[in-house]
């Protein structure tokens, strides 16, 4: 049985020529193998008498930019006290994590908690799920969100990765070190 | 010629419809074009709507065409319009043959862009506060046609924010574009007259005349119309986002207008309630206790577990012990058993309990109306396709009876029907009943007759038809011979005339000869070979027609035929505790929903068990009953209704159970279940399909037939399986003369859209709901030393109670109309049907 002319294999018909180096021997290859070698050590070295750049986390902390995106944070007037999240629910409607859920309510015009007629009520973000994108900042029209600089969010439970907005409004107990301009 | 077009077709007929109605006249179709591209739309519709038979939008903002004519009030549809120098409002502007329209030129699009600015130039940018964010008709137009940038750096004008315009509406006037269309819909589609635009220029704002708060049956709608977060509902303010929600369409079934709704969910919860249009049974309006009741289905007053009575006392129990209970004492009853239905009882509900009573206990005393039993003759010739009107038929009859029925608080999305008829489609109405109607000032014929006595006004108009003598028929209905005429002479004239009556009269004269009486005039009108012409009945129960059609009545069984001879539920209150030893009232509560609570009352005390589902706990519920079974609220109910006009709609669940709430119907399974009989029901559907298979007339019918806005057997072939009646004409009894006042009053009572457990637990409809109410003439007023405000006391043969007075000048002088408020007092006072009352200060 022999098969058809046009399937036969032929092992030379897309064959090219293997570009070589230079045969071994000659002052050529002994640069190529001490030469370069010792050239490549040379950065080796040069780091081993830098020092160690592992840091004793968590006595340590890593400094971050300063547009990192770490942590949200809830923020209020300084003057009046006032919450500036009126309770929208933008930041739920662009996260695609899908991680903020808003309950607004109505604000008590003789004590109220916001400077609009709504404030939230409950105000919950979903650290598991966040994927630190920053969109819920973007969406916001009064600056009340923004991404802080915390990167420690690890916990024992899931339930205790759910930030309450009184969680969110407070400041962090201990602030992540800022990376310095030009460092 | 037939023109090459490319443009989108949508269906012609509205949602709803699978026909056109008879009285609709024709359109022609006609050819125009839109940017360049032919279309064919039918003739006289506004270019708003041709475009959209091209694919074309055009933004609007007042335009609404359910609000009736036009009024161009925003100029936001401006188009070009070749052969017309200036820009054209699409609004306004019929679609003619061989128009030619653009829409997208640099002229228009300026004009466009200019609209929007100008609009925003004093809107608020209050959008993150604002309740109609996300949803709002202005943020989509200004993004979509407008400049995305103002040139007004100048203050926009200010007033008080939101400000109470009613307990369930509040209005930020800021935010007002002055489209007008709330005050069209209050001056043109429900007719209150009460929103009015206020002041000039840019102080110009919405509100009623005199400051007061803007109550009427259809308020809420405004909100809905509202393009802009201008009017809101109070009870919705700030819950929820548009992207927060889940949306889920189902029936309203707290009244037999079944309107079609859509609940908007959030947490399990129900948020608010819209409409669905649906032309062929709502036309997209709802009535205030429609869309606001919902509030009282999340109060703590609500029945959400099972309750058992031991001693005087009534505890929570666990189902199981619940159900062993009930269906021990069902058990040791055996065929002394019995049961009402009605209310919004669905009708798999009602099925699965006709089947327990009659398959597993024996008992053939089922009923689901007030009233004794209608012969399978009256029944069957009362449902007739050929004489029974479907609600777009309402629209399009050139004359239209409203027979003693208040609209408006017995079917009040009927109410906004007629008056379209009248006011657009060119109907005559005419009105006949005891007590002064809201439809009387679109009336052309306004006939009263005494309280009670209507079986002698439509015997009299029934003769005056006929052209015979009315002899003393007037007299004896308290009624004027010359209204009775021209009523008749109404309906002769008329190609397709409408009877529409209220089976409430039914209930109240305690016999069928009122039914009988239509019966006999439909007939002698001829119009059964008319299409589109006939009467329909207003049933009292939300469910009513879907109850006797499966056969939930003592003597006739599925589709009207004629089986069994059970008791009538006057027959069941007159056996109780002796031939009848338990009872199950299924969303029904005879002392509350029957004229005749007081008798009920009285009976139930002697009856043995009562088996209650029931939602709140008042009534028979707080008094009578042995075990309360908690009942599903709309949202939370699967399963089928039968409109009065014969369509099938479908409940669809969309939140979860409050509490410990279980399905109706797998409680009655249950039931079945531990007194022996398999109703081999696993889910709701099945129950469907066993109702598809017993009843006649319902013969095939699956969920995804009655899909989204329901089918109407009249029109399926089922509808041949219907037995026929075997006469269409009655001997009808000698009625009753009204009784003679003689120094006191004739009484007539009347019943409040305002009432009940859901109305009461409502925040916002709790302030609407009235206290005891009599309203008498300012003649009787002058003559007995009373003023509106002031309190009586209203003694009957069977009691007395305490009312206040409200005179009103359309009340006939020598008649009393006391408002039912569902309390003892009243049931009291009203026992045995009393026709005269003394009115004491």
């Amino acid at each position: 049985m022999s098969l058809p002319e046009a399937n036969v294999y032929d092992p030379q018909a897309d064959a090219f020529e293997v570009q070589r180096g230079p045969d071994v021997g000659g002052a050529a290859s002994f640069y190529r193998a001490f030469g370069e070698t010792l050239r490549g050590l040379k950065t080796t070295m040069g780091r081993l008498i830098e020092g160690p750049v592992t840091i004793q986390y968590p006595e340590e902390k890593t400094a971050v930019y300063p547009r990192f995106r770490g942590r949200h944070k809830l923020h209020k007037f300084e003057d009046s006290d006032l919450e500036k999240c009126v309770g929208c629910s933008l930041c739920a409607a662009a996260c695609p994590a899908d991680c903020i859920r808003v309950v607004a309510t109505d604000n008590d015009p003789a004590n109220p908690t916001s400077a609009g007629e709504r404030y939230a009520a409950v105000y919950e973000i979903n650290m598991a799920r966040c994927i630190f994108c920053g969109y819920c900042e973007m969406a916001c029209p009064f600056d009340a969100i923004t991404l802080g600089h915390d990167y420690e969010l690890s916990d024992y439970n899931r339930s205790d990765l759910i930030f309450t907005k009184e969680m969110l409004l407070a400041e962090p107990i201990e602030r992540t070190p800022l990376r310095l301009e030009g460092e | 010629m037939t023109p090459e077009t490319t443009h989108l077709v949508i269906d012609a007929l509205p949602a709803g419809y699978s026909s056109k109605p008879a009285g609709e006249p024709d359109r022609a179709a006609i050819v125009f074009t839109i940017d360049g591209a032919e279309v064919t739309a039918p003739e006289g519709l506004m270019l708003v709507d041709a475009a959209k038979y091209g694919g074309v939008e055009i933004p609007v903002f007042c335009y609404e065409p359910k609000l009736g004519a036009p009024v161009g009030a925003c100029r936001m549809c401006l188009v070009e319009i070749e052969g017309i120098p200036k820009l054209q409002t699409a609004c306004s502007t019929p679609v003619r043959d061989g128009m030619s329209v653009v829409t997208k030129s640099p002229r228009v699009i300026e004009a466009q862009n200019s609209v929007v600015e100008f609009i925003l130039a004093n809107h608020p940018l209050d959008c993150p506060v604002c309740d109609k964010g996300g949803e709002c008709p202005l943020q989509d137009i200004s993004y979509g046609w407008g400049r995305g940038k103002s040139r007004f750096t100048e203050p926009k004008r200010h007033f008080e924010k939101p400000v109470a315009l009613s307990p369930s509406i509040a209005i930020d006037r800021e935010r007002c574009i002055l489209c007008y269309r709330c005050v069209r819909f209050s001056q043109e589609v429900s007719e209150d007259y009460q929103l009015v635009l206020l002041e000039r220029g840019a102080d110009a704002h919405v509100g009623t005349f005199d400051g007061t708060e803007y109550i009427a049956p259809f308020s809420g709608n405004i909100i809905e119309l509202c393009p802009v977060g201008a009017l809101t509902s109070r009870a919705y303010r700030f819950q929820a986002r548009p992207w927060d929600i889940e949306q889920g369409g189902s029936v309203c079934a707290m009244c037999p207008g079944q309107c079609n709704v859509t609940y908007t969910v959030r947490d399990e919860k129900v948020m608010r309630v819209l409409q669905r249009d649906n032309h062929a049974v709502d036309d997209g309006w709802l009535c205030d206790r429609g869309r606001f009741a919902y509030q009282a289905w999340e109060s703590e007053a609500r029945i959400t577990q099972p309750l058992v009575r031991q001693g005087d006392k009534l505890l929570p129990a666990r189902w199981d012990y619940a159900l062993d209970v009930a269906a021990s004492a069902l058990k040791k009853a055996g065929a002394r058993s019995a049961a009402l239905a009605g209310g919004g009882t669905t009708n798999e509900e009602g099925w699965l309990l006709r089947r327990l009573l009659i398959e597993g206990l024996g008992s053939r005393n089922i009923d689901s109306r007030r009233g004794g039993k209608l012969s399978a003759d009256v029944a069957r010739t009362l449902t007739e396709p050929d004489v029974t009107l479907s609600i777009p038929d309402v629209e399009w009859a050139d004359a239209i009876l409203v027979l003693a029925t208040e609209l408006v608080d017995e079917m009040p999305i009927l109410d906004l029907r007629v008056r379209k008829a009248v006011n657009h489609r060119g109907a005559k109405l005419a009105v006949a009943t005891a007590r002064p109607s809201s439809l009387d000032s679109k009336a052309q014929i306004t006939a009263r007759f005494a309280p009670k006595a209507v079986d002698a006004f439509a015997q009299a108009l029934l003769r005056s038809i006929s052209g015979e003598d009315l002899g003393d028929l007037p007299t004896r209905a308290g009624a004027d011979g010359e209204e009775i005429a021209a009523i008749a002479e109404l309906l002769k004239g008329a190609e397709r005339p409408a009877i529409l009556w209220g089976e409430k009269v039914l209930y109240y004269a305690g016999g069928a000869a009122p039914a009988m009486t239509v019966a006999n005039i439909v007939d002698k009108l001829g119009v059964k070979n008319t299409a589109g012409a006939g009467h329909l009945q207003i049933p009292v129960q939300a469910n009513g027609r879907g109850l006797r059609e499966i056969g939930f009545l003592p003597n006739l069984g599925p589709a009207l035929t004629e089986e069994g001879d059970g008791k009538s539920s006057d027959e069941i209150a007159a056996a109780l505790g002796d031939q009848i030893n338990a009872l199950i009232l299924m969303g029904v509560d005879p002392m509350v929903d029957y004229p005749n609570g007081a008798e009920w009352d009285d009976a139930l005390a002697k009856a043995g068990t009562v088996i209650s589902f029931s939602t709140w706990l008042d009534g028979t519920a707080e008094r009578h009953a042995d075990v309360i079974f908690p009942l599903e609220v709309g949202p939370e109910k699967e399963g089928t209704l039968t409109h009065p006009d014969g369509r099938l709609q479908r409940l669809r669940q969309t939140v979860e159970r409050a509490g410990e709430v279980n399905a109706g119907w797998w409680a009655i399974a249950q039931l079945a279940e531990r007194v022996g009989l398999d109703l081999g029901v696993k889910v709701v559907h099945q129950i469907t399909a066993q109702i598809a298979d017993g009843v006649p007339i319902y013969a095939g019918i699956t969920p995804e037939e009655i899909g989204g806005t329901g089918v109407r057997w009249q029109e399926r072939a089922a509808a041949g399986n219907r037995p026929a009646p075997s006469r269409t004409t009655f001997d009808l009894p000698e009625p009753q003369a009204a009784a003679q006042p003689n120094g006191s009053l004739r009484l007539g009572t009347f019943r409040s859209l305002w009432g009940g457990g859901d109305v009461e637990h409502a925040a916002t409809l709790a302030p609407l709901v009235s206290r005891t109410r009599v309203e008498l003439s300012p003649a009787d007023g002058e003559r007995l030393g009373v003023n509106t405000g002031d309190e009586v006391t209203l003694n009957t043969e069977s009691g007395e109670v305490t009312a206040i007075v409200a005179l009103r000048d359309s009340i006939p002088t020598g008649s009393a109309f006391l408002l039912d408020s569902r309390d003892d007092g009243v049931r009291r006072a009203v026992a045995g049907s009393p026709a005269l009352v003394e009115v004491v200060k």
